[in-house]
């Protein structure tokens, strides 16, 4: 059986064109998707049955017995962190925030390693963005900046941007100027009509430098600016001006160097001077399918979009102190649940090797670099495969995942709804 | 050789990222992405493993040429590889540096560790079934 228009839960582009033929309980076959598409529909090796540590090995224990332990564990702990989120739906985010805050815990998600900068800056400066589909059919000058769509986002270029006709773009590659700004010379840039190599660590100078030229105070710029001429700088703030709707895109390369949302801020500056000359927009190319989800959810409950820290009976929000990454390296929390993500691979381990300290609780589908570090792995659907659910795109537009198999695992927001309701219990309430 | 350690995503490495415990997401993982003028300084070739050593840790990396790679920069893909060499001091942003790590290369002949192992390293215990 084909099932057309299938939304892929991979990464924050949701690709929602997706033909995917399904025989049996098995996706067999993958079309319009990418490289990881076809990957993540057609993947095998989900752990089976949950587990729990012992002092020499594993064992498998009921779905029953994990959710009652999880629930104690929970309950006991004097400064619980809840991480992760970001590669599940709406439902399960939102119940994991009402667990936090019945333990008085901290709950951050994946945007804490990815574009949690990005959203400090939006804090302090705003966020001039659009839809992709505005994108897609206005914007003749696109920017990518810091970060490298071929790799992260295959198919971005083809959907939106430099390979995609749009309404006031009927020919695609004569009609938009690509312009990527890197400190690598990656596949992106490779077809790009310009591309700027800046040295590392120097996005602060370069987007001041673009600043001062947009704003006619070009006579400020000396000749070189982080490895990039001056040359090439009024060049391109004369493409950027002359646009008739311009798009950047950034990515983490602004974000995870130094500077970190200064970075960001400055990039939004710079769409804002532009905007004194033509149209500009600015927006994130966010990694994890439904990350800007659990940024949404997070904030419609709690009013803010990560990091939220329940322990003082109110949500409480100071990124740098109530982070996961930091919480971890200070050795702070005395339990831990993940949910839908891997800080095993993608923490440094300087911090990662808490979970392994304290008892840690794994609810995602595989066995991850998360598993060896936990006390408790229960595996679950994935959102998008075996679970429906609400994800939001990376430009803010929620999409609803289908359900393409059935499979005999509970889905995550079932059993998030099972631990909260067994704490309720235990705590008498 | 001192270098900048870089992350990102790589086609490869997305891939695999749900198959964390196999010898394919090792093999692409454990890639460092080097200059070749760098590769040739350290006088090895493509291929050859390097210990690179951070003020957190240290791991062995199979070296790759990359002619993108700016000399003086490497650059591996995210995963536990880059994370056990990298600091986790956010300097109150919650985000490390996981773009900018000063890193020392140096050739070997040790072998590329399993991902089980890194995590056993840090406390973890092994799921191999």
């Amino acid at each position: 059986m084909i099932i057309k228009d299938v939304v892929c839960p991979f990464c924050g582009c949701l690709c929602d064109d997706l033909d995917v033929e399904v025989e049996g309980q098995k996706v067999i076959k993958v079309q319009n998707g990418c490289a990881l598409a076809e990957a993540k529909f057609t993947g095998s090796g989900r752990l089976p049955a949950p587990i729990r540590r012992t002092p020499t090995g594993w064992d498998d224990v009921s779905y029953d017995d994990a959710i009652r332990e999880t629930a104690e564990i929970l309950v006991a702990a004097d400064r619980p962190l809840l991480y992760g989120w970001s590669s599940t739906h709406g439902d399960a985010q939102s119940m994991g925030v009402h667990i936090a805050e019945l333990i008085g815990g901290v709950i951050d998600n994946t945007s804490t390693v990815c574009h949690g900068p990005s959203i400090l800056a939006i804090q302090e400066v705003g966020h001039p963005g659009c839809t992709l589909g505005q994108v897609k059919n206005r914007a003749d000058v696109i920017v990518y900046w810091g970060c490298n769509p071929t790799e992260a986002h295959p198919r971005h270029m083809s959907r939106y941007t430099t390979f995609a006709t749009g309404f006031f773009v009927p020919e695609a590659q004569k009609d938009r100027t690509v312009i990527v700004v890197d400190t690598r010379r990656t596949e992106s840039a490779e077809i790009a009509d310009e591309f700027i190599r800046i040295e590392r660590g120097g996005d602060y100078e370069v987007l001041s430098a673009l600043r001062a030229i947009v704003r006619g105070k070009g006579n400020v710029v000396p000749k070189m600016v982080a490895g990039v001429s001056r040359e090439q700088l009024f060049r391109v703030a004369e493409i950027c001006k002359k646009a008739k709707f311009g798009a950047i895109f950034f990515g983490l390369g602004l974000t995870m160097s130094a500077g970190k949302y200064k970075n960001v801020r400055n990039a939004i500056e710079l769409t804002d001077e532009l905007n004194r000359h033509t149209k500009f927009t600015i927006s994130p190319l966010r990694g994890h399918g439904n990350v800007y989800g659990s940024n949404e959810v997070f904030t419609w409950i709690t009013g803010y979009p990560y990091a939220v820290d329940f322990s003082r009976g109110i949500a409480f929000y100071n990124p740098g102190e109530t982070t996961a990454v930091d919480i971890l390296r200070r050795g702070e929390c005395d339990a831990a649940l993940i949910v839908a993500s891997d800080p095993g691979a993608h923490f440094p381990h300087a911090a990662a090797a808490h979970l392994a300290k304290i008892p840690t609780v794994l609810i995602d589908p595989h066995m991850t670099a998360t598993t060896p570090l936990c006390r408790i792995q229960i595996p679950c659907t994935i959102a998008g495969i075996d679970a429906e659910g609400t994800a939001y795109r990376m430009d803010g537009v929620p999409i609803r995942y289908r359900k393409v198999i059935t499979s005999s695992y509970p889905d995550d927001a079932d059993i998030l709804k099972k631990i909260h309701d067994r704490i309720r219990e235990v705590q008498g309430s | 050789m001192k270098a900048i350690l870089n992350t990102g995503r790589t086609v490869p490495q997305g891939e695999a990222v749900e198959h964390k415990a196999s010898p394919t997401y090792r093999a692409v993982v454990s890639v460092c992405y080097m200059n070749p003028v760098d590769l040739m300084e350290l006088g090895i070739t493509e291929g050859a493993h390097v210990a690179v050593t951070s003020r957190t840790g240290r791991i062995v990396l199979t070296t790759w040429t990359s002619e993108g790679v700016s000399r003086g920069e490497i650059f591996v893909p995210l995963g536990p590889y880059a994370n056990h060499i990298i600091a986790p001091e956010t300097h109150a942003t919650g985000m490390p540096d996981f773009k900018g790590e000063t890193v020392d290369i140096v050739p070997t002949d040790e072998p590329v560790k399993d991902v089980g192992s890194l995590m056993e390293e840090i406390g973890g215990l092994r799921y191999d079934h």
